[in-house]
């Protein structure tokens, strides 16, 4: 019945340090890219409103450090995610090679209720870098390795040039509300008076 | 398990030690609105006239030192109205002197008390990640204090509530506020609310609290200008007891057809209660429901917190005038006609018995005047009643009355609060002339405020007696002398004027407690019911 209502989607971007995640989260929300870096202490958030088939979303983007002193951040930080974003390098085979584990730790840590089909996103980024030639991430791997986890969609991205940028965060709108739970009806207990006092009924005991 | 009958409400161990050097300097404006500052009948004219005090800022240019709103354009206060325009970006969010935040503990925004919730999803996270920093290290944040600003954090899991503030007040008075502001949340939703996210952390909780801005923005008022919000006790309004005896008889007889609870009340001053065998209401939750309540008929679910958190009651409330209103709780979901024929008969036996005009009568003659303070031993008789009777607008006396006008008291006494600790109840005089304006008033509360928090501290108290001269007590020239009186049957706050005598003002107080105690059958509903509070 609600269908018509704002949603708000938690967004969480995870990758190696130096990958280019606080980069792509500038890039979509601000459209500013500075060459230099600077490690994320944490995390950052951002909001960005967007409209999509007819619907507005406010994505709260949770931008995390990739540094492995950062890696503890816990459970209460990936709760409650609609949303996770995995980005590599596509010139670093290792942050590639920890996607794997970023993508386990998050489904440890978030215990989403149907893990199988977690909106997960796949970000190659940087793939501006030296016109190409020093790419060691080919699309054809990454894509492999997205099929082998559910379809998970891969998206090869430049936060320098914004390519893909947009589409990607689309992506991940469009995901979240397909995983969108059905509404339920609200019924909280009534009190039976005439049995027991203060003793809740059963309203709802689902 | 929920009869909740606590005097003395159990406080956390206090940080924070009220020194009485509250600097406090407010720009406020006053703005026209719905919600009647009690500044009680002492001046006749604050009956029509209800001013809102908005906390703002003071380093916003716009706003003058003395309170005066210079650039007033925008100044129509609408109930509910939450600058939905700003978010954390704005210079007017980031000058508001109190925010409030309700947030899950995923980090999604649930209400913001300005701005857009959507767009303060940035800041609702770091709100979180604060929490949940100190949480994974094993350990709890209570608040943080940054510069002029405290920012206080309550978490009820999954939900997680923050006041970020500059107001000075102590944290003790800050955490209630925000235990407030769940409790009103429970009140509207039950603690029921939890299973959804316990099924589904992502659940956005919003849609069940639309359409209670109103309400929520009437609990912050509430903050500024009902001592009910951190006595922990309700109050009465002043009536013959011979009245009260009345009404209270009519609400029994409803109370036996399976009526949870009655209340005839007047604003937020309680007229009579009556609940069913062994029910017990506590204050707080009178507080909330009273600030629920719209006028006119309805019948809504409603959720008690201190009675059963889980849920909901049915609330039959009808006014029978601007003020005076009475409500029906049941447990049942189908008994607004049978409530309705309650009503009915209330009404009847209320008309009848002048009960209503009492009531009336009372509301313009106002309770409790320190100007009237009796002098001891006294030979008056000793009802409220007799003293108050209107007098003649030009006779000789009412002159004499006028002399008086800035003075306030014997003794330079301006206010007090007077608390019974057995009846969870408590009285507070009307304003006298010096501390007419409302911004005096918030400050005098503001400053009982304090001064509730530092007897009951756990580290230096509980004290006795506290006598304390409010040095800067504000940027302009109101300076006052509060005397603070514990015992085991009751709390007396008192205010002075700044040259007030030490000892004077304590013989002053024995005699407030004297008189209370005197017309304790007018200003205290004495239960004669089966409550247990």
């Amino acid at each position: 019945m609600a269908s018509r209502r704002r949603m708000l989607l938690k967004v969480i971007i995870l990758g190696d340090s130096g990958v280019g995640k606080t980069s792509l989260m500038n890039q979509y929300v601000n459209r500013k890219f500075s060459n230099q870096y600077k490690a994320t202490i944490g995390a950052d958030f951002l909001t960005k409103e967007v409209q999509f088939e007819d619907r507005l979303f406010t994505l709260q983007i949770w931008d995390t450090a990739g540094q492995e002193r950062f890696q503890s951040l816990g459970v209460a930080f990936y709760r409650g995610a609609d949303c996770c974003v995995l980005v590599h390098d596509v010139n670093v085979m290792k942050s590639f090679d920890s996607l794997n584990n970023w993508r386990e730790e998050f489904l440890i840590q978030a215990s989403p209720a149907d893990p199988e089909n977690f909106p997960f996103v796949v970000l190659g980024n940087k793939v501006d870098v030296d016109g190409g030639n020093s790419r060691v991430v080919s699309e054809k791997k990454a894509k492999a390795w997205c099929a082998s986890k559910g379809n998970i969609p891969y998206f090869e991205t430049s936060a320098k040039e914004g390519l893909n940028v947009e589409a990607a965060f689309e992506c991940i709108a469009r995901n979240a509300l397909k995983n969108e739970p059905e509404e339920e009806i609200y019924l909280p207990d009534t009190i039976d008076v005439a049995n027991a006092r203060q003793q809740k009924s059963s309203g709802c005991e689902c | 398990m929920q009869s909740v009958s606590n005097h003395y409400y159990q406080h956390q161990p206090v940080t924070e030690v009220g020194n009485g050097s509250s600097t406090e300097i407010e720009s406020e404006r006053l703005i026209n609105s719905k919600y009647a500052g009690e500044n009680g009948g002492a001046s006749a004219t604050s009956v029509s006239g209800a001013d809102y005090v908005q906390e703002f800022s003071n380093n916003s240019s716009s706003v003058a030192e003395d309170g005066v709103l210079l650039g007033s354009a925008k100044s129509q206060w609408v109930p509910g109205n939450r600058h939905v325009d700003e978010d954390d970006a704005s210079v007017s969010w980031r000058e508001r002197k109190k925010h409030f935040f309700v947030l899950s503990d995923s980090g999604k925004p649930i209400y913001s008390r300005y701005g857009d919730e959507h767009k303060l999803a940035g800041f609702s996270a770091t709100l979180q990640a604060i929490i949940s920093f100190v949480e994974n290290g094993g350990d709890r944040v209570k608040f943080v204090r940054a510069g002029k600003h405290q920012v206080v954090f309550l978490v009820k899991e999954p939900i997680y509530l923050v006041c970020i503030s500059c107001t000075e007040e102590p944290y003790e008075s800050l955490r209630r506020q925000l235990e407030f502001l769940y409790g009103q949340m429970i009140l509207i939703l039950t603690k029921s609310v939890n299973r959804c996210f316990q099924k589904n952390s992502k659940f956005d909780m919003r849609p069940l609290l639309g359409g209670t801005d109103v309400v929520f923005s009437s609990l912050f008022h509430t903050f500024s200008w009902n001592p009910a919000s951190f006595l922990h006790a309700y109050t009465c309004l002043p009536l013959p007891y011979a009245t009260r005896q009345a009404a209270g008889a009519i609400l029994q007889d409803v109370a036996d057809s399976g009526v949870l609870f009655t209340m005839l009340m007047c604003k937020y001053k309680v007229v009579s209660l009556v609940g069913a065998q062994k029910a017990s209401l506590h204050p707080d939750d009178l507080l909330l429901l009273a600030n629920f309540i719209m006028t006119s008929e309805s019948f809504s679910p409603i959720c008690l917190p201190r009675y059963n958190p889980m849920a909901f009651l049915h609330a039959y409330v009808h006014y029978f005038d601007v003020n005076t209103y009475l409500v029906l709780l049941t447990s049942s979901a189908d008994a607004f006609f049978h409530l309705k024929d309650c009503r009915i008969l209330i009404e009847k036996v209320l008309l009848k018995s002048d009960v209503l005009s009492e009531i009336q009568r009372s509301l313009l003659q106002g309770g409790l005047r320190v100007e009237n303070l009796p002098v001891y031993p006294s030979t008056r008789p000793t009802s409220l009643f007799h003293l108050n009777e209107p007098r003649l607008v030009t006779g000789p006396q009412e002159r004499l009355q006028e002399a008086f006008v800035g003075i306030g008291g014997p003794a330079g006494l301006w206010h007090f609060i007077y608390r019974n600790m057995y009846l969870d109840q408590y009285v507070s005089s009307e304003f006298s002339s010096p501390i007419a304006g409302h911004q005096q008033q918030k400050r005098l509360y503001r400053a009982y405020q304090k001064l509730y928090a530092s007897m009951h501290d756990k580290g230096t108290g509980p004290h006795k007696t506290q006598f304390k001269r409010n040095e800067n007590y504000a940027f302009s020239v109101v300076i006052t002398v509060l005397l603070c009186w514990v015992t085991q049957d009751f709390e007396l706050y008192a205010a002075f004027d700044p040259l007030a005598d030490k000892g004077l003002a304590i013989r002053t107080c024995n005699r407030v407690c004297q008189w209370v105690k005197d017309v304790e059958n007018e200003i205290f509903f004495m239960g004669g019911s089966p409550f247990v509070w």
